[in-house]
Formats: C-alpha cells, sequence, structure tokens
C-alpha cells in the first residue's frame, strides 16, 4: 500500500500522524457519548487518588498513628468519621483507592495476557489446537470461577512463600492479582479468537506469509495491532469485573489489613459491627468508591465498544 | 392496543406478586419466641460433636450440656455435685471415693451407675498409656494424668474409687465427661476420632444435643432423666453466626437470649439499651507478642527454618524488647479498654495462682535502647539494630487472621520495634496454616520458621495448662515459642505434686517470674470477654465467678441450670442440692425433634416452594402461548 | 437435527463433567500442607497413627492411576472425602445439607430477576430515553455495579435493623413450633424475604442492561423496518419481533453466565447468615478445609453445566433456526 520509496524513518512519522489523526477522532467521537465523558471523568478522579493519595489526605494512618477516638461520627476534622481503631475513615478510604485500582490494573494485565494469547493462537493456528484451547476456554466460562479462585487462593499463597512484599505491594494482594486473572480470562480469550479469524482471513496476512514472516511475527505484528481495539474496550470491563471480584474476595477475609483495599474496609467495618451500630461513614465511603468506579468504567466501557466496534454494534 | 400491553404487564406483574405473596408477608413482625427456648449466640462453628474430638471452645460448652463432669464447676468455680453426688479423700490422701445417687438414669431410659464413670476413667487411662499418649485431639487426657490417677475401681452401683500417686484435689477439677457405657464401650482408641456421636445424644447432662446443623445451630433438648429439676429452659439452642454484628442484631430484635463474644463498640452500644445486660467477663486467657526461641535449652538447630537470628534464643534481647511495648496503650487501644495489662502466664482470673512479677519493665524507650546496646545490639551507621553476628534484625511477625486485635497490636508493635532499629514485618495467616509453619521438626516435617507472632490462649480452672505449654516436652506439641528450661520443667513438676495450696502457689509465683524474666512472651494484655443478655424471658442469669465472669461459656453446665423463664419459681440452687432427686421412675423417652419444630427444609416445605415455582413458571407460559393469539385482531 | 444437537451438547457436558473431576484431583494434590496431618489436626503423633491415616486416605499408593482412579470411582459414588473441620464427617453430608437453601435463594432469585430484569430491560429498550429507560437503566447500572455483598448489607440495615420488619439472619425461628403449615411457609418467607431481594435485585440490574441492548439492537434490524414499513403496530412489533428475538441471546448469556453470578449468591448469604452452601464455602475457606471447599466447587460446576444443558435443550425448542 505504501510506497516502496518511503525510508524507515519517514514511514515510523507517517504511521503516528495516521495514529494522531486517529486518536483525534477517536476523542472526537468518544466525546460525544455523554456518559461516557462522565465515567471518564469520574475515573480521572479516582486515578488522581490512586496517584497521590498522601499528597490529599497524608500517609496511610495506621493503628499507631491513628488520630481520632473510636468509631466516631464525622466531625470537622474527620470529615468521614473514624474506624474501630479511631483512624480517619477519608484517609483509609482515598489510600484504599491506590490499592483497589492497583489490584485491578495488574488483575487486567493478568487477564488480558492469558486471554489474549490464547484467543491469537487459537484463532490463529486453528485445527486441534483450537479446539482443545477452546474447549479449555468454554471449560473456564461455565465454571462458578469465584469458588475456583477460593481453592487457587491457598495455593499460590503457599507457592509465593511467606514473604510480606514485593515492590512495596504486599503478598496477599499478589494472590488476589493472580487468582482474578487465572479465573477470569475465558470470556477475552473467545472474543480474541473471533477477531483474529476475522483478520486472518484478510489480504494483509496473506502476504505477510508470503513474504515468509513466522506465525509468531504475524501474531505479534499482524493480527494483535488489529484486535486492539476490541481488547481496549474489553480492558475496560475486565477492569470493572476485577474490581468487584476483588471486593468480594477482601470481603470474605483474603484481603490484607495492613494494606487496606475497599472491599477489605468493607470487611472490616463488618466485623467491627459498623452496619449494626449505625456507623455508616465507615462502609458508606468504600461503597460508595466502588460503585462509582465499576460504574464508570462500565459507562466508559460501553462507549468506547461503541466508538471502536461500529460493526460489533450493528451484529454481535 | 396499548390496553392489549397493559393486560400483558400485568400479568407478568401478577406472577411476580404471587412470588412476592409467597415470600413477603406485609410487614412482618419479628416473630413471636417460644418462651422456653434459650437461644444463645456465637461467632464460633463447633467442630465436633465428639467431646475427644473438639478443640474449640464451643465444642467444650456442647459437651458438658451434653453430659455431666464427675464433680461440676459452682457459679464460684468450687467443686458441686456432677455425674457424682458427694467425695472423700482418704486419710493419706492417695485414695477418692466418689458416691453416685441411686437410680439415676441417662437421657435414654437406662442406668446411670458408677461403672459408667469407671470406664469412661479408664478410657483415659489407656489412652494415656497407649504409644501416642493421648486420646483423639489430647484435649482432655492430661487433666486425668495431672491429677495423677493410676487406677479406677466400681465395687458397686454407686461407688467410686480412684487411687492417686500423690496426694492432690486436681480430679476435683477433672474436665473429663462422664459417657454412657452402653453408647461407647464399642468405641476403641484407635477409632475414636472416627466417631462421630450423631445426635441424639445419649448423656447425663442437663441437655442432650438432638439436631446438628453444621454451622447453623445445635438444637438441645432437656434431659427428662436430669439428677435434679433445674433449668427453666425445654429447650436450648446454640446458633453459630458467621459475624458478631448479625448475632448483636438478632440479640437486639429479641431472636437470640444471650451473644457470646461482642466487640468492644457494640458492647458500649448494647449497655445502653433497655432490657438488656451486658457483662465483661475477666479472661482466663491472654494475647501474647511471642518469639521463637528454637534452641534455647537444647543446643538444636533447623537446616531451613528456626529463628532468623539467634538474638531471638537471648533471654537479654527479649528482655530489651519488652521495654518498648506500651501495654497500657494497648489495652485503651486495641481493647477499647476492655482488657487488663498482660504480665505473667497465669492471668489474675486465677486468683489464688496470680503473681505480678518481682521486676516488671515499663515502657521506656530510652532504656530498651540502652539496654540493647548493653547487650551488645549495635546500631550501624544507617540506625539498623544488628544481631551479635553484625547482620541487621529484620524480624518477621506472624499472626492468624482469627482476631482483628491482633494485627492492631502489630502495627504497634512495628512502629515501636522500629523505633528501637529493628525492622518487622507483618503477616496474616490462617489458623491452620500459621500451626503449619510455626510447628518445630520434633512434631514431623515442619521447620519452625518464623520469628515473632501474636496468638492467644485460653485457661482451665487449675493453672497447669497455662503452665505446662513453655515445658521443653511441649515442643512439638503445644508449644508455640520453642521455649525449654530445665529449671522451669523441674518447677512444673514440683508444683504439680505439691501438697498443700500454700506450698503449690509458692512454686507457681517463682514459676511466673521465671517466664517473666526470661520472656518467651510478652503477655500483651488479658483481653475480657465480652457478652450480652436479654432479661425479657428468661432469669437468674448468674455470673459464673459470681464476680466476674459471665453467665454462660464458662466451666461446666451450671449457668444453664440456674436459668429461670421469667415468672417461674426459681429453681433450687445448685451448690444446695446434695440429697438425690428421687430420678423419675418412668423410662422417659429419649427426647427427640418432635415434628413441630424440625428447623431444616421439610419435604412439605420443599414442596410447597417448589409447587410455587411451577405454578410461576406455568403463567409465564400460558402467557407465552397466548400472546400470537391475544394478538389477532 | 434438533436430536444432533442436542447429543452434541450432551457430549460436551459429560466431557466438560470430566475435566472438572480431573481438576479437582489436581487441586487438592497442590493443597497447601499434607492431607493426613490436615485430617489429623494434631501435631506430634506416632508414626503408625500417621502411616495409618495415608493408607485409609489412599496416599501410600502412587497418584497415578491409583490414585487417581480411586478419586473418580469414589466421586463417582459420590462420596466426596471428608471434613478436616468438622472432624471426619462426610463433605457429601456437610454439603447435603446446605444445598437446599442455595438452591431455594438462587433459584428464585433467578427466576424473578429473569421475569423483572427482561420485563425491565425490554420496556426500557422499546421506550429508549423515556422516564422508565431512564430511571430504569440508570439504576439497573447502579445495582450492576454494587457488590451483592454491600447491597445486603444496606437492605439489612434499613429493613431488618431499622424498620424490624425482617429477622436480620437465618432461615427459620430456630425452635420454633409451627401451628400450620402455612406459619412454617410464612416464617420461611420473612427469613427469605431479605436475601432474595439481594440476589434478585443484584441480577435484575445485569438481566434488564442485556435485554434492554439486545432489544436496541433487534429493533434496528432489516426486518423489524421492514415490519414497521409494512404498517404493523408498534406493540405488535416489539411482542412479535424484537422481544423474542431478543430474547434467545439474552437468555443464552444468563445460563453461561450463571456459573459467574453464583459469587453474588455466596456474598449474599454471608451478610445474611443464610444457611446455604455460600455461608459453608466461606467457612469452609476460613478454616482451610480443603475437601469441602473442593465439594462446593465439584458441585456446583456440575450443577451450572447441567443447567447449561437444560438452557441449550430449552433454546433448541424455542430457536427455529436449532429447531430446523
Amino acid at each position: 500500500m505504501t510506497a516502496p520509496t518511503l525510508s524507515a524513518g519517514q514511514l515510523r512519522g507517517q504511521r503516528l500522524r495516521l495514529r494522531i489523526r486517529s486518536w483525534r477522532e477517536f476523542a472526537g467521537r468518544f466525546a460525544k457519548r455523554r456518559e461516557g465523558l462522565v465515567g471518564a471523568l469520574i475515573i480521572t478522579f479516582f486515578v488522581v487518588l490512586a496517584i497521590a493519595p498522601q499528597l490529599i489526605v497524608g500517609p496511610l494512618e495506621t493503628a499507631t498513628t491513628a488520630t481520632g477516638d473510636r468509631l466516631r461520627a464525622p466531625t470537622g476534622v474527620h470529615v468521614l468519621g473514624t474506624d474501630e481503631l479511631g483512624r480517619d475513615v477519608l484517609n483509609l478510604t482515598v489510600h484504599g483507592t491506590r490499592v483497589s485500582m492497583i489490584i485491578g490494573a495488574l488483575a487486567t494485565v493478568v487477564t488480558l495476557f492469558i486471554g489474549v494469547l490464547i484467543g491469537i493462537v487459537s484463532g490463529f493456528t486453528g485445527g486441534i489446537v483450537d479446539s482443545i484451547l477452546m474447549r479449555f476456554t468454554d471449560f473456564f466460562l461455565v465454571l462458578p470461577t469465584f469458588v475456583l479462585a477460593l481453592i487457587l487462593a491457598p495455593i499460590l499463597r503457599e507457592i509465593i512463600g511467606t514473604q510480606s512484599a514485593i515492590f512495596g505491594i504486599r503478598v496477599t494482594l499478589y494472590v488476589i492479582v493472580v487468582v482474578i486473572g487465572l479465573t477470569s480470562w475465558a470470556s477475552t480469550a473467545r472474543i480474541v479468537r473471533a477477531q483474529t479469524l476475522s483478520i486472518k482471513e484478510r489480504a494483509f496476512v496473506d502476504r505477510a506469509r508470503v513474504i515468509g514472516a513466522g506465525s509468531w511475527h504475524i501474531m505479534r505484528h499482524h493480527i494483535l495491532p488489529n484486535t486492539l481495539g476490541l481488547i481496549v474496550a474489553n480492558t475496560v470491563l475486565i477492569f470493572a469485573g476485577a474490581i468487584l471480584t476483588e471486593t468480594s474476595l477482601s470481603f470474605i477475609g483474603l484481603g490484607d489489613p495492613f494494606q487496606p483495599s475497599w472491599g477489605q474496609l468493607l470487611d472490616a467495618a463488618r466485623s467491627a459491627g459498623a452496619p449494626g451500630l449505625g456507623a455508616w461513614w465507615y462502609f458508606l465511603p468504600p461503597g460508595i468508591c466502588i460503585v462509582l468506579v465499576v460504574l464508570a468504567f462500565t459507562l466508559v466501557g460501553g462507549a468506547l465498544d461503541d466508538v471502536l466496534n461500529p460493526r460489533l454494534r450493528a451484529r454481535r | 392496543m396499548r390496553s392489549t400491553m397493559r393486560v400483558r404487564v400485568a400479568r407478568v406483574l401478577g406472577a411476580g406478586a404471587l412470588v412476592a405473596a409467597l415470600l413477603l408477608p406485609a410487614a412482618a413482625p419479628v416473630a413471636a419466641q417460644d418462651e422456653h427456648i434459650l437461644r444463645v449466640g456465637t461467632t464460633q462453628d463447633l467442630d465436633s460433636m465428639n467431646p475427644w474430638q473438639t478443640a474449640l471452645v464451643v465444642g467444650f460448652e456442647v459437651f458438658t450440656l451434653n453430659y455431666d463432669l464427675l464433680v461440676n464447676f459452682g457459679s464460684n468455680l468450687e467443686p458441686v455435685p456432677g455425674f457424682a453426688e458427694s467425695w472423700s479423700q482418704s486419710e493419706d490422701g492417695l485414695t477418692w471415693t466418689f458416691k453416685m445417687r441411686e437410680g439415676m438414669l441417662w437421657s435414654d431410659g437406662e442406668p446411670a451407675t458408677a461403672e459408667d464413670a469407671r470406664w469412661t476413667f479408664q478410657f483415659v487411662l489407656d489412652g494415656i498409656n497407649s504409644e501416642d499418649g493421648f486420646i483423639g485431639l489430647g484435649y482432655l487426657d492430661y487433666y486425668v494424668g495431672d491429677a495423677g490417677v493410676t487406677a479406677v475401681e466400681a465395687p458397686d452401683a454407686t461407688t467410686l474409687v480412684v487411687t492417686t500417686d500423690r496426694p492432690n484435689d486436681q480430679i476435683l477439677r477433672t474436665y473429663v465427661p462422664i459417657l454412657p457405657k452402653h453408647v461407647w464401650e464399642d468405641v476403641t482408641l484407635a477409632a475414636v476420632a472416627d466417631f462421630q456421636n450423631t445426635p441424639t445424644v445419649v448423656g447425663s447432662g442437663p441437655y442432650q444435643a438432638v439436631e446438628w446443623q453444621t454451622g447453623q445451630f445445635i438444637r438441645f433438648a432437656k434431659n427428662p432423666n436430669y439428677w435434679k429439676d433445674a433449668g427453666g429452659a425445654e429447650e436450648v439452642i446454640i446458633q453459630i453466626f458467621s459475624s458478631a454484628d448479625t448475632m448483636v442484631q438478632a440479640l437486639r430484635t429479641g431472636q437470640l437470649d444471650y451473644a457470646h463474644g461482642v466487640n468492644a463498640d457494640q458492647f458500649d452500644a448494647l449497655a445502653t439499651e433497655a432490657g438488656i445486660v451486658t457483662v465483661e467477663g475477666s479472661a482466663n486467657g491472654f494475647t501474647e507478642f511471642g518469639f521463637n526461641t528454637y534452641g534455647t535449652g537444647t543446643g538444636n538447630t533447623i537446616p531451613d527454618g528456626g529463628p532468623s537470628t539467634p538474638a531471638l534464643l537471648d533471654a537479654a534481647f527479649r528482655d530489651a524488647v519488652g521495654y518498648a511495648i506500651d501495654k497500657e496503650l494497648l489495652v485503651d487501644r486495641v481493647l477499647g479498654g476492655y482488657g487488663t495489662v498482660g504480665s505473667t502466664q497465669v492471668p489474675p482470673f486465677q486468683t489464688q495462682y496470680h503473681v505480678e512479677p518481682t521486676t516488671p519493665r515499663t515502657f521506656d524507650l530510652e532504656l530498651a535502647r540502652s539496654k540493647l546496646d548493653a547487650a551488645g545490639y549495635a546500631l550501624d551507621s544507617n540506625g539498623t539494630r544488628l544481631d551479635k553476628e553484625g547482620n541487621p534484625l529484620n524480624l518477621r511477625l506472624f499472626m492468624p487472621d482469627s482476631e482483628s486485635t491482633y494485627p492492631a497490636a502489630a502495627q504497634f508493635i512495628q512502629d515501636w520495634l522500629g523505633e528501637l532499629g529493628i525492622g518487622v514485618s507483618t503477616e496474616v495467616f490462617d489458623s491452620q496454616t500459621l500451626t503449619d509453619i510455626m510447628l518445630p521438626p520434633e512434631a514431623g516435617d515442619y521447620t519452625a520458621d518464623y520469628d515473632l507472632f501474636i496468638w492467644g490462649w485460653g485457661g482451665d480452672v487449675d493453672p497447669n495448662s497455662l503452665l505446662s505449654i513453655f515445658g521443653c516436652e511441649q515442643i512439638g506439641s503445644t508449644s508455640d515459642s520453642q521455649y525449654c528450661n530445665p529449671a522451669y520443667d523441674t518447677l512444673f513438676e514440683e508444683q504439680n505434686v505439691a501438697t498443700s495450696t500454700e506450698e503449690r502457689r509458692a512454686i507457681i509465683a517463682e514459676m511466673q517470674n521465671i517466664f517473666y524474666d526470661d520472656a518467651p512472651y510478652h503477655v500483651l494484655f488479658y483481653d475480657s470477654t465480652l457478652a450480652a443478655y436479654r432479661t425479657d424471658r428468661f432469669e437468674g442469669w448468674t455470673n459464673q465467678p459470681t464476680e466476674d465472669g459471665a453467665p454462660l461459656f464458662g466451666y461446666g453446665s451450671t449457668g444453664y441450670t440456674l436459668l429461670t423463664t421469667v415468672g417461674a419459681e426459681p429453681s433450687p440452687d445448685a451448690s444446695e442440692t446434695a440429697a438425690p432427686s428421687g430420678a423419675p421412675a418412668t423410662a422417659a423417652p429419649e427426647p427427640s425433634a418432635d415434628a413441630g419444630t424440625t428447623s431444616g427444609i421439610s419435604p412439605a416445605l420443599l414442596a410447597g416452594i417448589v409447587l410455587a415455582v411451577i405454578a410461576v413458571v406455568a403463567v409465564l407460559l400460558v402467557r407465552r402461548r397466548r400472546t400470537p393469539v391475544g394478538e389477532e385482531e | 437435527m434438533g436430536s444432533g444437537y442436542l447429543g452434541r451438547r450432551l457430549f460436551q457436558a459429560l466431557l466438560t463433567i470430566v475435566m472438572i473431576v480431573l481438576l479437582n484431583f489436581i487441586l487438592f494434590r497442590m493443597m497447601p500442607g499434607s492431607p493426613e496431618r490436615a485430617a489429623l489436626r494434631i501435631p506430634g503423633v506416632s508414626q503408625e497413627v500417621f502411616e495409618n491415616t495415608r493408607a485409609r486416605l489412599g496416599l501410600d499408593k502412587p497418584v497415578f492411576p491409583d490414585q487417581l482412579v480411586a478419586y473418580i470411582t469414589s466421586t463417582a459414588q459420590g462420596d466426596l472425602g471428608y471434613s478436616y473441620k468438622y472432624r471426619g464427617q462426610p463433605v457429601a453430608e456437610v454439603i447435603g445439607q446446605r444445598v437446599w437453601p442455595t438452591l431455594i435463594l438462587f433459584g428464585l432469585g433467578e427466576i424473578v430477576a429473569i421475569v423483572v430484569g427482561l420485563t425491565l430491560g425490554a420496556y426500557s429498550g422499546w421506550r429508549r430515553g423515556g422516564a422508565i429507560d431512564y430511571v430504569g437503566n440508570g439504576l439497573s447500572l447502579i445495582l450492576y455495579s454494587m457488590p451483592y455483598f454491600l447491597l445486603g448489607m444496606i437492605l439489612l440495615v434499613i429493613f431488618a435493623v431499622g424498620l424490624g420488619w425482617f429477622p436480620v439472619s437465618g432461615m427459620f425461628t430456630l425452635g420454633q413450633s409451627y401451628p400450620s403449615f402455612a406459619d412454617q411457609l410464612f416464617d420461611f418467607g420473612t427469613h427469605l424475604a431479605l436475601p432474595l431481594a439481594t440476589v434478585s435485585l443484584g441480577l435484575i440490574g445485569q438481566y434488564s442492561i442485556l435485554m434492554r441492548s439486545s432489544v436496541i439492537e433487534t429493533l434496528g434490524e432489516d426486518y423489524v423496518t421492514t415490519a414497521r414499513a409494512k404498517g404493523i403496530s408498534e406493540t405488535r412489533v416489539m411482542t412479535r419481533h424484537a422481544v423474542p428475538n431478543a430474547m434467545l441471546p439474552t437468555v443464552s448469556l444468563i445460563a453461561i453466565n450463571l456459573g459467574y453470578l453464583i459469587a453474588g449468591a455466596i456474598t449474599a448469604e454471608v451478610v445474611f447468615n443464610w444457611p446455604g452452601l455460600g455461608t459453608l464455602t466461606v467457612d469452609a475457606l476460613t478454616s482451610r478445609d480443603y475437601p469441602v471447599l473442593q465439594g462446593v466447587f465439584l458441585f456446583l460446576s456440575i450443577s451450572v453445566v447441567l443447567a447449561n444443558l437444560a438452557a441449550d435443550a430449552v433454546y433448541g425448542v424455542l430457536d427455529p433456526r436449532v429447531k430446523g
């Protein structure tokens, strides 16, 4: 398609320009989707909280550095009240943002990695490999993955061992990340495979093959980029799902009391008896944050889906 | 057109309403309670109905309801009649003679005699003399061993003679349920772990389990043949809750009469409610901050495990660390004030034996630093404390996930030790995994790979069990500090054979001081047991001990037998009834679940639900079928 | 083709079940700690007792083929091993006590959610942009974004603790004697109301969103446009064309998602102390009772596979393309 006289550098520049143009176009179309825009704003807000919680509310309060009385209703000093150790709930919730978002992001990466790999390999290779991989995928699709996650958690904990933190993130949280990744990749694999099948038939893949490109090369350089639109829309939904799953896992006791996520805070609130004591300020803030973030990602996901995959919209 | 759509919507709504009608009674008040059922809530799930196979407080509560102890515990933990109505000790103190009641019956109507008691004690002795040296989980047999029992005989149906190897009165505090021989005699020592003791249980206690739904509740019926007329409740239900929050709400709304184990904030809130009484029971147990001292006294090492630094084996190091712990702050902040500052391994609950250490530590970070310096643990240029080999002290602090107070206390300890230049990393495990991590090679293929821990212990009426944890031979068994000190072991033996209480008290005082100074643990606090009960259906709630205990979940079944329904005649006091209460001659039928009170899902109910569902589905299908027809116009 | 379709589905379901059993076998062997020690739960037993327990659990034999064969045989016979926590009670018995409560809660929840969710979704999709769509879709999105247990906690605080309309926990008033069957049903109903509301509200959110987009999609199809052009009434277009066609993909999505949706029921059960498989699962996790945990997994997985099979059968009946 491109003139063969272009140098590599020019080619790159050309591509960049193309990308920018399509990005502008994309942004324009996305901006027309009102709910997508609202979702993006909410996400931006929480990303800011997650990046610099200490700038907003200071360092994470521990039992030692707690500044308030036990389980006090909101006051001017503690805008969202305190927990059963006298820690400021606003402080905990804002720091929980970071933990929840990091778990969500890492889990999404793991999910995507497995899902995209299996989807592309399966769709591209076809034949017996495809059958086996897809049988495996369907198998994971129907499993009660939440229960599977509960079974996998102790196994992973055993494998990772007893060290307490890697890169400042506690091991317990990695367990949650991997567990979510291992149990939620199946739908991604399905979608990516479908897309791969249709791309595979297109001319440029044949051309690459004729030139003598290897399978891995074609998958990486031709198929993967063309499934990106789909993957991006899917990513956003996976993220929402990951946050929800993390919340449930933490709630039933797989969280980490030393690095509390929103789900862990809800669990702590319940064991402190906050619902029964009428301490709404303890469980509503993390609860509302979860709802807002999941809602925002779902809205953005819907909007992205419409913008990036117009054909899918016409015919599912 | 619109109207047809409306009709259809109405039909769908109608289908929904059918479901709703089945499920949503208009403004249902909380169901009226049967006045004669005592409902007790706890957050601990029963593990086994078999007394030899339970390791939990709730399990002990259950078996003392099912079965009498030979001698029961009164409201002040004094010995009161249980399976035996009276007892005497021989002149030389080596022989105990117990008298059973004439004509006493098991709950199934079989005669309950001294032979049952003999069989039970002989079973325990056989267990102690077996290769394993214990029965089941091994939580009950040591009572008999510590009492020095060598032989039991039942010369006649009402007489039990127990011979001991030394004069002592621990036999009166043996926490061993007397089992019906006619039910248990086929259970061998090897097979005891497999015996489920499925309800209906046959026992001699005030109430027998008639139904157990795992994870939900245990339902007990009053023993028609109980040797005295006691206990106002016709039924007792111990209900298991997945969270204290739900349990507290159930108590407040009247679905529960007694809640065992509420937290500090719930306790405060309940204290202000009318009709609810809160009790802070002084704890016969503690929460400790412990060290892995594996190798102390033995010199043993573990190739791929054990403590990460020899500093943990150094009493001077542990002592210095003790000055960096502000126990008063912990009680205040972590327990909300409901507990007392910890010192020795014998809680103040044991008023006879507890002593405060002669050289107590104070909270003084500066002193802690200078003591560490003096003991040879210097700071490096980065402010990190080094052990004697020159390695930085970075210790791992583990705790189980069973209590939210543990991570809270851990955060304080982490900070305080940080002030001394000692790095602490914290980690939470489930209890089972943590047990596996902490066990040493003596118990099998384990490596005791930990440094510090926070965990807790609960004690008996007798101080023996809490004293024994620090014995050398407990390494690989109950010891979690791997502490070994032959001098301590010698004293343990001496106190066990002490012939007078004064003598025993003096030895136990010495043991407490050794423990405190050597500090395999820093006992953080004696956390109170917080309970609450309603007074609208039952009265006669009696704390055990009366001064600072709680009515239920204490020792033995006395608390249950003292309850009466509101407005009823009080039952005779336990301590006063020594006379045999002419046991009912009629062979009463065993207490069983009568059809009306089955608590599971009955087939009839199931059928009802299935029918309702079918009805809904049918309505939907009919609607679907008719749609096209209705549309033709 | 009808029987061929079902036959293929049946074969796939069987294959899936075999895979589940195999997965369970492998997972159990990966669990931390040694099973014989976990079953004993006491350190420091004699080597003899240890060996006996090993032999009793069949762990002295090679993993393949002996242990695998033994596992498959016993599983096929409904023997799921023994609980660690409940000191050797058969897992099948422990699970058996908890199946009905979950089946009732989740089953009724599904029915209510399908009826209400699909109706709401279809109406919202039809009257897109209308008041009901606006409110209904917004509400659905919020419900969809809310963890079930949070919804449960909120309902509990308002209706059980605050207003006192419903009991806070359990399935029956324990020990209550009922003068009549109706009273027992009534008691059960009051206990069921809040957990059921939690489960169905959570599901309604998802189902109405699914149905709404599905209806919107079908309304854009050519045949709908044609039908409209022919002057067929809106109502009829909806009921005869859009809804039935939108229903099929929605129902199949619901069936596929069953396994995923169980997570919600599990956490909802925990909030209300509902004595079903959910509370059992969480208890088993807390006490690391792996045999029970795996038994629940096996049971739920197979149930989901069978439910899917049933959905496929229904689908085959409903969808002319499959039937043809």
